[in-house]
């Protein structure tokens, strides 16, 4: 059995995608960064990547299950990741394969009937909730998850409507790195663009919500592909190791008119989210100079330069931090 | 030595064991995995602090997956990520 690993050539890659194709997988559209694969001469028997802190792609030949090859891949991709710094991983698998990957010590996060998320550290979602500030007794806790790619008019009035209904409000910023404005940068203008607000707490999703884990797809360029199975993982993610704990009882979303993906995900999150104990409130977006108020929007003035065009988009607060604080540095 | 960093020695396969270190205050916790936890729990920890009192470490978060190593596969793989973790290459074989 031969053992390469790293960057898969175009050949190697396009091996890689059939074999996943064949064991029912969805196979990545491009090479991700590292990829273990295994194989006798030209067939592969087995592969798995990893993309950031997660573990993916990971599949065995059936003829070959059972001989200790997914230890082996995950075990190279464990190594791969500490090399780099990353010490806590997470993966998405079918509920069948619990057992599989809990030999590689991985503990189960939250399931549904089709997906499974698991990470390497024991209580790992349950000690980050537990390390969140909390409500005081008997306090009912409102929630907003956003990216805030950067925080607009629209952020502060979606957490205004939510502080005036709760006396405690989890707003949730995006930890995962991906987005045009950096992690830093967009929790740093949530918090100043929410400190007069008390009741509201600026926290981090850590890997756990629309997370590269939870939810691949809602940072793909081409979002159709956008799976509603992700969308009920993630929700259950929130209900199961988030609400539950915390005692938030509702989640506040702006409603949405432009994308797709994004209105697909309020629709996922009305339908899921009040059987598992949390209401949704959708409050009508903001409207300025003629639509909706959109990141996206301030985004594309932001690349283009039109500083003068983005006050009726972004509050003060956001406003300066972009000229004063925010370095151009920028995709 | 003193654990600096976290740090990982060794696979999940078979017969072998992935020990993780990372620095922590105020003695060693262990979190064991093991295939065979219920017969040789007790030994297999035994170990991993007979090695890490060799080496002077007092606190550390000691991470194991043990699948069913033997014990100097298990003495020589924490005693190998214990050398990462305190970012030491004086090494003292033996």
């Amino acid at each position: 059995m031969e053992v390469e690993f790293g960057t898969l050539s175009p050949r190697r890659f396009s091996q890689v995608r059939d074999f996943l194709l064949r064991q029912g997988l969805q196979p990545p559209a491009e090479p991700p960064g590292f990829t273990v694969v295994l194989r006798e001469g030209e067939t592969v028997t087995a592969t798995g990547s990893l993309e950031g802190n997660v573990l993916s792609h990971i599949a065995v030949d059936p003829r070959n299950q059972g001989e200790g090859l997914c230890a082996q891949v995950v075990s190279r991709l464990v190594a791969h990741a500490a090399g780099q710094g990353i010490f806590h991983l997470l993966l998405c698998t079918k509920p069948e394969n619990d057992a599989l990957f809990g030999a590689a010590g991985f503990y189960p996060v939250a399931r549904t009937a089709h997906m499974l998320l698991m990470e390497n550290v024991r209580e790992g979602a349950a000690r980050f909730a537990a390390s969140l500030p909390h409500p005081g007794a008997g306090e009912e806790a409102g929630a907003i998850v956003a990216n805030c790619n950067p925080f607009t008019r629209g952020h502060r009035h979606l957490a205004e409507q939510a502080a005036r209904a709760c006396g405690f409000v989890y707003f949730f910023v995006l930890s995962e790195d991906r987005s045009f404005f950096s992690t830093r940068d967009r929790l740093a203008m949530a918090r100043e663009n929410l400190r007069d607000l008390p009741q509201v707490r600026v926290c981090e999703t850590g890997p756990y919500m629309v997370s590269q884990a939870t939810f691949p797809t809602y940072f793909l360029k081409d979002r159709a592909r956008a799976g509603e199975e992700s969308m009920e993982l993630d929700l259950t993610v929130f209900a199961q190791c988030f609400a539950k704990p915390l005692g938030i009882r509702r989640r506040f979303v702006g409603q949405e008119p432009l994308c797709p993906v994004t209105a697909a995900y309020n629709h996922a999150m009305k339908t899921l989210l009040p059987p598992m104990g949390v209401e949704v409130v959708e409050i009508p977006r903001l409207a300025a100079e003629g639509g909706p108020i959109s990141a996206s929007r301030v985004r594309a003035l932001v690349q283009a330069g039109q500083w003068g065009a983005l006050t009726p988009l972004v509050t003060e607060g956001t406003a300066r931090y972009l000229r004063e604080e925010w370095k151009h540095g920028g995709k | 030595m003193n654990v600096t960093t976290t740090a990982v020695a060794g696979t999940m396969e078979s017969s072998d064991v992935m020990v993780t270190m990372a620095p922590r205050e105020g003695g060693i916790a262990i979190d064991l995995d093991s295939t065979v936890e219920k017969q040789f729990g007790r030994a297999i920890r035994a170990a991993i602090l007979e090695e890490l009192d060799k080496l002077g470490i007092a606190s550390a978060e000691v991470r194991v997956v043990d699948k069913g190593a033997l014990e100097c596969v298990i003495r020589a793989r924490v005693k190998a990520c214990a050398y990462r973790a305190c970012q030491c290459e004086a090494y003292q074989w033996g």
